[in-house]
């Protein structure tokens, strides 16, 4: 019996070993593949010269300022929202039917693709303006941050125990006093955490931006017009036949993980302060 | 022995002044389960009033309907009067702010805010009165002085009150509710997290407060009824079976349901 215990642990810790190395090895095998032919290409210019044409040298600074503008237009938009709707659902609606129903259709949309979303942008914004447009951009990647927002500050506010609740009702205070003053400060970890996971995750995102705002080669500081963005540079670019492009688009992603990475760092930070 | 007769001519003494609460009627529902029938009750003003009795008798849905928190959840309700200085507070146009400013509330749980122990206590005073600087911080140090919490905080109020002590964290939330001035406090098994040491001091603050505030305290604790209070109530199985001094309750009650609790033979 001993024996097949043994065998038994022998086999799973087989398995698991297993699955973890192999899931690790393409997480590192990206890492790696991207920093070797990323910081190669890492320059000075990347961050002072705008994107270039064929066959010249040049840099990404106009995509990192669109990608810049869109996702802080796409954090206004989306965080005061998000954390809106997810006050309602964890602290007013609690017990209503309606805030059922709204945290199901934001699961829905949490799932949502996000081609999906750029595509329903597109309809909405781009061809009744008749142009692409940074706005649109900035507008679908923060229908993308919406829900995670919403759903992070659900639960961070949940988390707080209903003693808090009871003990600041209790002293007779509003109940937006109470959550504005009480609650929101006892989940602030959470909520944070959950806006920068979200600014993490539409940092990336290439699809919706393709039609929406979808790129410009030139400094434009417009809104209102095609804007350039970091994924949508990586993605014209490595697919072109030019030497300079890709290093550029390796130079991109690099930098784009690199910021991943960084937020992430951040994110556990916040995490660990908020156990405390 | 003097003390003793002279306790209980005091404690007597209550019975004859008008009551500060006087509950009459009280039905008290979880959705459709009945957790209060029928509790008629006075709590004399500037006394402690104990109440007692074995876990879901009903004790802690009592102390919350006096400040009516159980109407933050939607499937609680209360019927009957609950009548502080001749208003029915249960009456739904009863203003709940004011309410809950002349009735503090203390958990068992200390629940202090996540933030520093000068603006836990500024918190809710800050939103009554619109006070200057300098009358703010008299009056925190007031709280905390009555809270006698005021020497082990005086030179750290700007740090966390997660930084406390369990028993410190409970006397500033005492500090938090005295610092809006209230009539009676609401004190539900405050010291049934506390070590020892941290639950004399609060008894002996509670002795201290009673001077000036109507108490209700709500206690597992026999032992801690028989010292802190002056009235106490027994309540089994959601209805009053005996309230009345508190050393007549505990040396000879009128009822053997009475008897057979404090005693230790069930609960």
């Amino acid at each position: 019996m001993p024996l097949r215990r043994k065998l038994a642990d022998f086999v799973a810790f087989l398995f698991a070993g297993a699955a973890t190395l192999f899931g690790l090895t393409w997480l590192v095998w990206i890492l790696w593949t991207t920093v070797k032919q990323g910081a190669g290409a890492l320059s000075l210019a990347l961050f002072t010269q705008m994107t270039p044409p064929p066959g010249s040298s040049g840099g990404l600074l106009n995509a990192f300022y669109g990608s810049a503008v869109m996702v802080l237009l796409a954090l206004a938009i989306g965080t005061p929202v998000g954390i809106a709707a997810g006050t309602y659902l964890a602290e007013h609606g609690r017990h209503s039917r309606l805030a059922a129903t709204v945290s199901f259709i934001n699961d829905i949309l949490l799932s949502a693709p996000s081609i999906v979303i750029g595509l329903f942008v597109y309809e909405l914004v781009v061809r009744p303006a008749g142009h692409f447009s940074g706005f649109a951009g900035a507008l679908a990647l923060a229908i993308i941050l919406l829900p995670i927002v919403v759903r992070t500050t659900d639960e961070a506010l949940r988390l707080v125990p209903n003693q808090m609740r009871e003990a600041a009702f209790a002293l007779g205070l509003p109940a937006w006093r109470v959550t504005s003053r009480i609650i929101y400060k006892a989940a602030l970890s959470g909520i944070v955490t959950g806006v920068l996971l979200g600014l993490a995750r539409i940092a990336g995102e290439t699809a919706p931006l393709l039609f929406t705002a979808l790129n410009n080669q030139f400094w434009s500081a417009n809104i209102a017009q095609p804007l350039a963005n970091v994924p949508v540079v990586i993605f014209q670019y490595a697919m072109s036949p030019y030497d300079e492009w890709h290093s550029l688009a390796w130079a991109g992603a690099f930098v784009l993980t690199i910021f991943v990475l960084g937020l992430n760092l951040v994110v556990r930070f916040f995490a660990r302060r908020g156990s405390k | 022995m003097i003390d003793v007769m002279e306790r209980r001519a005091d404690e007597a003494a209550l019975a004859d002044e008008p009551p500060k609460i006087d509950i009459r009627g009280l039905d008290f529902f979880y959705g459709k389960t009945r957790a209060l029938t029928g509790v008629d009750l006075a709590v004399p003003a500037n006394a402690v009033t104990a109440i007692i009795g074995p876990s879901g008798c009903g004790k802690s849905t009592l102390l919350r309907t006096i400040n009516r928190i159980y109407e933050l959840y939607p499937d609680q309700r209360a019927a009957g009067a609950v009548t502080i200085d001749g208003r029915n507070i249960l009456d739904s146009r009863h203003p709940l702010s004011a309410l809950r400013r002349s009735v503090g509330m203390v958990f068992q749980k200390p629940t202090p805010f996540a933030t520093t122990i000068r603006k836990n206590v500024a918190f809710a005073l800050s939103y009554y009165e619109r006070l200057p600087r300098r009358d703010l911080a008299e009056r925190i140090e007031d709280a905390l002085r009555q809270a006698a919490l005021w020497d082990e905080v005086k030179d750290k109020l700007d740090t966390s009150a997660l930084s406390l002590s369990g028993g410190q964290q409970q006397r500033l939330c005492i500090a938090r509710t005295l610092a809006v001035r209230p009539e009676i406090i609401l004190l539900d098994e405050p010291t049934s997290a506390l070590d020892p040491i941290s639950t004399a001091k609060v008894e002996e603050l509670i002795n201290e407060l009673r001077q000036r505030f109507t108490i209700v305290i709500v206690t597992h604790n026999m032992q801690q009824a028989a010292r802190v209070s002056q009235r106490t109530a027994f309540f089994h199985l959601g209805e009053l079976v005996e309230a009345g001094p508190t050393s007549q309750i505990f040396t000879n009650p009128r009822v053997e349901r009475t008897q057979d609790y404090i005693t230790g033979r069930f609960g």
